[in-house]
């Protein structure tokens, strides 16, 4: 960020009086607003798409009133939200209520700092990348945990213990199986790990087709990546039929809005963490983006980017409406007995892959024997 | 557990969920799987013998009082006098309409045919009162009940005029007879006019036989 407030102080001569550090904090400020607005809006049309995807996967129409096919439900649903009245019950801890949103919508908000968007858009390309994601979604549990606990309410209890365990088991599967990404690459920072993925083997290059063992930890990935955020069919947090609404059956109005767009923030990241990590990221098959003029490079592969990591999203509202809520003994048994064992044996038949081979992934094994 | 079993569930998680998968995509896919029907501007075609608000045709009704004993949650209420032709006159025809279940056996009770089941399902009311289907007004009921009433002193009056006749005619069984008959005639062409509230119905408020009772009620409750 110091970086780019350098370069801009040097190519606009009006800024050669201001200190640099208000630069880079009007910077950062500006980014950040960028970063929200993309969030938010990926947050609504993407509840509209949620929408109209299961409409159409239960045979029905979904949405359609609100302007032109329903284009915008969303504002409509947003207006509604940020309207209604905010109760907070009589016998809740008042305090702890109000953090609790708070802490969870942090906790996803914050995992976009890192997100490469593009060759050079990417908030701050920490060189702890993934490691980063991982710590910050994790402020997510003690926020479900506190509305849990701060509604005084039974249902709401037991959701955020439901959510609790379930975010603590799942983390495990979830980072064992991101480390083939960072073994390959060597580096935690994302933008290492996207550009690990280019050259001219095009889409074989991905991280998802390097060898067999990564091929499976994709898989292994999305699924516990998808329990991590209570999507649908893990869920139990919330699991309408058993606890009403869970975690926060308890809010209303624009707290309520937060836990909402959270879900979604959780839901993107997970898509965008999938892409960058197996799905090759920004990168355009069989070209170079880098060797592009910055702006058109950016362009396109933000493009790229944005293209993979929806058409994730699209496959998490797939499995979403497809599969049926586990049991909380299912839910364990599946993390405990069967995801952290095979995230494991994945990571050494991996490790002892690259040992073996050198790092070299199998198409490019055939590449090289083509010369 | 075994190996074997252990590595059987993990193939068959993700073949089941495979297979769920291609359901759901087959459904959101193919566009004519929708099986929505957008009410206000759609409907579905009311199939034969569709139960739906009731209709009575009060030019055809005989206020016979059928559909009333029949009902049974005492929805319909019904007013009737008896006319000069000794035929009843209807003079209100209430239905509830909030509190009928379409059983259809007033219905099929109808000597005449004439109520009936239309194919009306939409009613909406703020107030209970105003799911009541009056099928003759109510300010009308004592407008019939007086117009009834004055036909039948009309008949009265004629047929003893015409007694008083035949009575005249027979000079010889006596006058003072004639003459008892001709009054009692009178007599009762003046009683007419009260009618018999036989059938009144509990539920109409507008009952104008029982209004001044009405009236005190209502102060009271103020």
């Amino acid at each position: 960020m110091e970086a780019l407030a350098i370069s801009l102080v040097n190519a606009v001569p009006l800024l050669a009086g201001v200190p640099l550090w208000t630069v880079t904090l009007l910077l950062m400020v500006a980014v950040a607003a960028v970063i929200l607005v993309f969030a938010l809006t990926f947050e609504g049309v993407g509840s509209l798409v949620l929408r109209k995807v299961a409409g159409d996967i239960q045979a029905r129409i979904g949405p359609n009133r609100v302007g032109p096919n329903g284009m915008l439900q969303f504002l409509a649903d947003g207006v509604k939200l940020v309207l209604k009245e905010d109760i907070i019950p009589a016998n809740a801890d008042r305090l702890l209520f109000k953090l609790a949103p708070y802490f969870v919508f942090v906790g996803s908000f914050a995992a976009f700092v890192v997100v490469p968007f593009g060759v050079g858009l990417i908030a701050a390309d920490l060189n702890i990348g993934i490691y980063y994601v991982m710590a910050v979604t994790s402020l997510v549990v003690i926020g479900v945990l506190l509305a849990g606990w701060a509604s005084n309410n039974k249902w709401a209890l037991l959701g955020g213990m439901r959510a609790a365990a379930q975010i603590v088991s799942y983390e495990i599967p979830v980072g064992m199986a991101l480390i083939p990404a960072v073994l390959i690459a060597g580096s935690l920072s994302l933008q290492d790990i996207v550009r690990s993925q280019g050259g001219l083997l095009g889409i074989f290059g991905w991280n998802l087709f390097h060898n067999p063992f990564t091929f499976f930890s994709f898989f292994l990935y999305f699924t516990a990546a998808q329990a991590e955020t209570n999507q649908t069919p893990f869920d139990l947090p919330e699991a309408e039929s058993e606890l009403v609404s869970g975690y926060n059956v308890e809010y209303s109005g624009i707290r309520f809005g937060l836990f909402f767009l959270a879900e979604f923030g959780d839901m993107f990241i997970v898509a965008a963490l999938a892409t960058a990590c197996f799905l090759g990221g920004w990168n355009v098959p069989f070209f170079h983006v880098g060797t592009l003029p910055w702006i058109w490079g950016n362009l396109l592969s933000l493009g790229v980017f944005l293209t993979k990591a929806f058409a994730m999203v699209l496959i998490m509202m797939w499995v979403r409406w497809t599969l049926p809520r586990l049991r909380v003994d299912q839910l364990m048994r599946m993390s405990w007995k069967y995801l952290v064992p095979l995230t494991f044996v994945n990571l050494l038949g991996v490790s002892l892959w690259l040992l073996v081979f050198r790092g070299k992934g199998i198409p490019g094994m055939i590449a090289s024997l083509f010369g | 557990m075994g190996l074997k079993a252990y590595l059987n569930d993990i193939v068959e998680a993700v073949v089941t969920t495979a297979k769920g998968m291609r359901i759901t995509a087959r459904y959101g896919v193919d566009p004519k799987e929708e099986v929505t029907l957008q009410y206000p501007e759609e409907r579905w075609e009311i199939p034969k013998g569709y139960r739906g608000f009731l209709h009575n045709d009060i030019k055809t009704c005989t206020a016979c009082n059928m559909c009333v004993k029949v009902c049974p949650i005492d929805c319909i209420s019904l007013e009737s006098v008896r006319g000069a032709d000794k035929k009843m006159v209807l003079c209100s025809y209430d239905i509830n309409i909030g509190r009928c279940m379409y059983c259809g056996l007033c219905v099929e009770v109808c000597p005449v045919n004439s109520l009936l089941h239309t194919s009306g399902y939409e009613m909406a009311s703020v107030a209970l009162g105003e799911l009541i289907l009056h099928f003759i007004a109510a300010e009308d009921a004592p407008e019939i009940k007086a117009r009834v009433a004055r036909q039948v002193a009309e008949a009265a009056v004629k047929a003893a005029a015409q007694a008083a006749a035949k009575a005249a005619e027979v000079p010889s069984s006596g006058t003072a007879e004639a003459a008892k008959v001709a009054e009692a005639a009178k007599a009762e062409a003046a009683k007419a006019p009260v009618v018999e509230p036989k059938a009144a119905m509990e539920e109409a408020p507008q009952a104008p036989v029982s209004e001044p009772t009405v009236a005190k009620e209502g102060e009271k409750k103020e």
